[in-house]
């Protein structure tokens, strides 16, 4: 699927070349004899964990580019869903394989549970291919622990053909978005704009992300917890009118209901991550070409355009325990930044790509897979804009899935009618207090 | 003699003491990070310090009142419908008998994941068939609502579990001598009659028996809240405390407070189908 261009194999030579030379001490980036050499001979062996779609051909890729190094790709369940305890029961176990896909909101929890592996050695000159914000997720006091590989900045996917039907635009702004989603109810019984996810903590994390003020950061030698905050709030209080107005589903998203709801127009938008796009397009193939994709809408009064990203996005780690860091670590660079490798997870859904420089990434030019579903539209346009305005301040704390589980527990409680969504908020914030105290971590709180 | 029991005691120490004991040994400590919690944490003994934070969560404790309501609506419903099955299937006259013990019994042998994510289906509105009749006639169809979400799980184990059950009444109804019955009919007794004061007092063992393994399996309940909770909000991640304990193990990470929750779990059902035992037992007619 990936397109064969000359500059790309010219490229993919060139990282090959440079991984012989270090092995002679040439002037490349890594130190010599832990790069990518090997002895085609007596290959490295390489274990991965991943679990994104088609990400085997650019393992293949990597492989036949690599002689000294052979990647064992093996799928596992999504992090959050076990992929994660899974990776951590192996690093206790010491069998775990040595490089893994990891999120960027789980890395500090990785880091907290002693399972990364420092390859500050190995990746220190490699900073420069990526974008800043995303290479800082896996860099923890000066020292490289993983390589970035997507985010997932926000957009608005909705179904063009109904709001033009229905007299409607995509909603600038948030405002905007109450009038059609009222304005939706009003034209057909059975449609709603979107669902509120309160299965889904990332999504609402990255609602409160474009807010405005952070949930986490670090004062000194403590994490400074402000989830309780008055931008959150003021998202809280949008949303719950939203609920108390009816003007929006709450069913889970991601779920056959919800597929169902896209399929037959009872769901006509979805502010969703870049690689919402597979999704949309893999559950509901019949309405192709009938989509189209807007900025997040914002904030009344913003200074400028805000998006966000959902869950930060996903990097490849290195895990403790592997006997290879220096070829583990060459591999993940080459993964996230050889344009070919780059091409084929984009169209597999993966998300935007963390490569600084995407001029050699054809597919976000011209992408015959996605384009058409979305009536023609470079929805990629959208996208970069929105990753350019993502909030590069945003800091995971160690307790991200504990994060996770209390805020989509009380945000279910609030949908159900047991308090507020800004009391699940003000919940959530105590909750991870608790949380980081009892880990024997500093906390300070405040506004 | 020895020789000959050693496999299973070498089996039984390896896979079910072994286990056992190291969850309570993990139970006791806990990893403390300290300042950031940047660098490698340090396993810490903790004394009963999990099982104080375990019960001190209002969410654990909450989970914990919510199977004991679960098990007072699920036990009577189980051995009601159990019994009612296996006296209609004992009963001479049931035609096609070996059919339909199998055709009751199927349901056990479907795995409960998939049990679970069948009945899911049926009680989404969007693709549920059975949903569509009964909001055509009128009738409450909400089976993932905060009041009903325990009613449809009690539903699903029900469904999955009522035939294995049924099962080990027939097994006990068989073994009545049938004479007792034609000396029941010489008195003049009807077939209800026969039921309620020959068949039911006979087989009390295994009515206990199929009544402890309800309880037991309603205080462990896990696999059907799991898969049931992406589809509603009436369901939280510490829904039932074997949920709990799986979402501290695999959710967050923190074995030593799963290991803590699980032990408790494991305390709570003992002691609960115990007393249950001493209590039918009290009579001095020991069924077990």
């Amino acid at each position: 699927m990936g397109p064969k261009i000359p500059r790309a194999a010219r490229l993919v030579a060139a990282v090959v070349a440079m991984g012989l030379a270090a092995a002679c001490g040439g002037g490349s980036s890594a130190p010599a004899g832990t790069a990518a050499s090997g002895d085609p001979a007596q290959p490295v062996t390489l274990t991965f964990w991943s679990w994104v779609p088609d990400i085997q051909k650019a393992v293949d890729a990597f492989n036949t580019a690599h002689p000294g190094i052979k990647v064992k790709l093996e799928t596992i369940t999504p992090g959050p869903d076990g992929g994660y305890a899974k990776m951590l029961a192996a690093v206790k176990a010491g069998n775990a394989p040595d490089v893994a896909q990891v999120g960027y909101d789980s890395l500090p929890s990785f880091l907290v549970n002693g399972a990364l592996q420092d390859v500050t050695q190995y990746a220190k000159d490699d900073a420069a291919k990526f974008v800043d914000w995303q290479w800082q997720t896996g860099v923890f006091g000066d020292k490289v622990y993983a390589i970035p590989q997507a985010s997932g900045p926000m957009g608005f996917y909705y179904r063009k053909d109904l709001f033009t039907k229905w007299g409607l635009e995509a909603p600038k702004t948030w405002d905007d978005f109450a009038a059609a989603a009222a304005t939706i109810r009003k034209k057909d019984k059975s449609a709603y704009i979107s669902t509120f996810a309160a299965n889904q903590a990332p999504w609402m994390i990255s609602l409160a992300q474009q807010a405005g003020q952070q949930w986490f950061r670090t004062e000194g030698d403590a994490w400074k917890v402000t989830i309780d905050n008055p931008d959150t709030r003021k998202m809280a209080a949008y949303w719950q009118k939203m609920l108390d107005d009816k003007l929006v589903k709450t069913e889970a998203d991601m779920s056959n209901a919800w597929y169902k709801d896209l399929q037959t127009g009872s769901i006509v938008g979805w502010i969703g991550g870049s690689w919402g796009d597979a999704i949309i397009r893999g559950n509901a193939p019949g309405t192709s070409g009938k989509w189209a994709v807007a900025p997040m809408p914002q904030w009344a009064g913003a200074a400028q355009f805000t998006s966000a990203s959902w869950g930060g996005g996903s990097a490849s780690a290195i895990l403790k325990g592997t006997k290879n860091p220096g070829p583990a670590t060459d591999f993940a660079v080459w993964l996230n930044s050889a344009p070919e490798s780059v091409n084929t997870l984009l169209s597999a859904g993966y998300g935007w790509p963390s490569v600084k420089d995407t001029s050699q990434i054809t597919n976000l030019q011209k992408d015959d897979t996605v384009f058409p579903f979305y009536g023609g539209q470079n929805i990629w346009e959208v996208f970069k804009q929105a990753d350019a305005a993502v909030a590069t301040d945003w800091r995971w704390p160690p307790v991200s899935d504990a994060l996770y589980s209390s805020l989509t527990d009380n945000a279910k409680a609030a949908v159900q009618g047991d308090g507020t969504l800004t009391d699940a908020f003000a919940k959530t914030q105590q909750a991870m207090v608790d949380q980081l105290k009892a880990k024997g971590l500093n906390v300070v709180t405040g506004g | 003699m020895v020789v000959l029991v050693a496999p299973f005691f070498v089996a039984f120490a390896l896979f079910f003491l072994a286990p056992i004991g190291y969850a309570i040994y993990q139970s006791f400590f806990k990893l403390t990070s300290s300042g950031l919690g940047l660098t490698e944490p340090v396993l810490e003994f903790a004394g009963l310090g999990n099982y104080v934070t375990a019960l001190s969560q209002e969410a654990f404790v909450a989970s914990i009142g919510r199977v004991l309501v679960f098990s007072l609506i699920e036990v009577p419903t189980m051995v009601v419908c159990a019994l009612g099955l296996a006296l209609l299937l004992d009963s001479a006259r049931a035609r096609f008998q070996p059919f339909f013990r199998v055709s009751f019994f199927l349901p056990y042998g479907v795995p409960g994941v998939i049990a679970s994510l069948l009945w899911g289906f049926l009680y989404v509105p969007q693709t549920s068939p059975l949903i569509d009749v009964l909001a055509a006639m009128g009738l409450p169809h909400d089976f993932l609502g905060p009041d009903t979400i325990l009613l449809s799980i009690a539903n699903i184990s029900t469904w999955q579990f009522a035939g294995y059950n049924m099962l080990v009444l027939i097994a006990g109804l068989q073994a009545i001598p049938r004479e007792l019955y034609e000396a029941a009919r010489v008195d003049g007794a009807s077939e209800l009659r026969i039921a309620w004061h020959v068949k039911i007092p006979l087989v009390r063992a295994p009515l206990i028996l199929i009544t402890v393994f309800t309880l037991i399996g309603t205080l462990q309940l896990v696999v059907e809240p799991l898969i049931l909770k992406p589809l509603t909000t009436a369901i939280n991640s510490d829904y039932t405390p074997n949920l709990a304990a799986y979402n501290q193990a695999f959710g967050q990470a923190d074995v030593h407070l799963a290991s803590a929750e699980a032990t408790l779990i494991a305390i709570m059902a003992f002691v609960i189908s115990f007393g249950f035992l001493r209590l039918v037992n009290r009579k001095g007619n020991r069924a077990w």
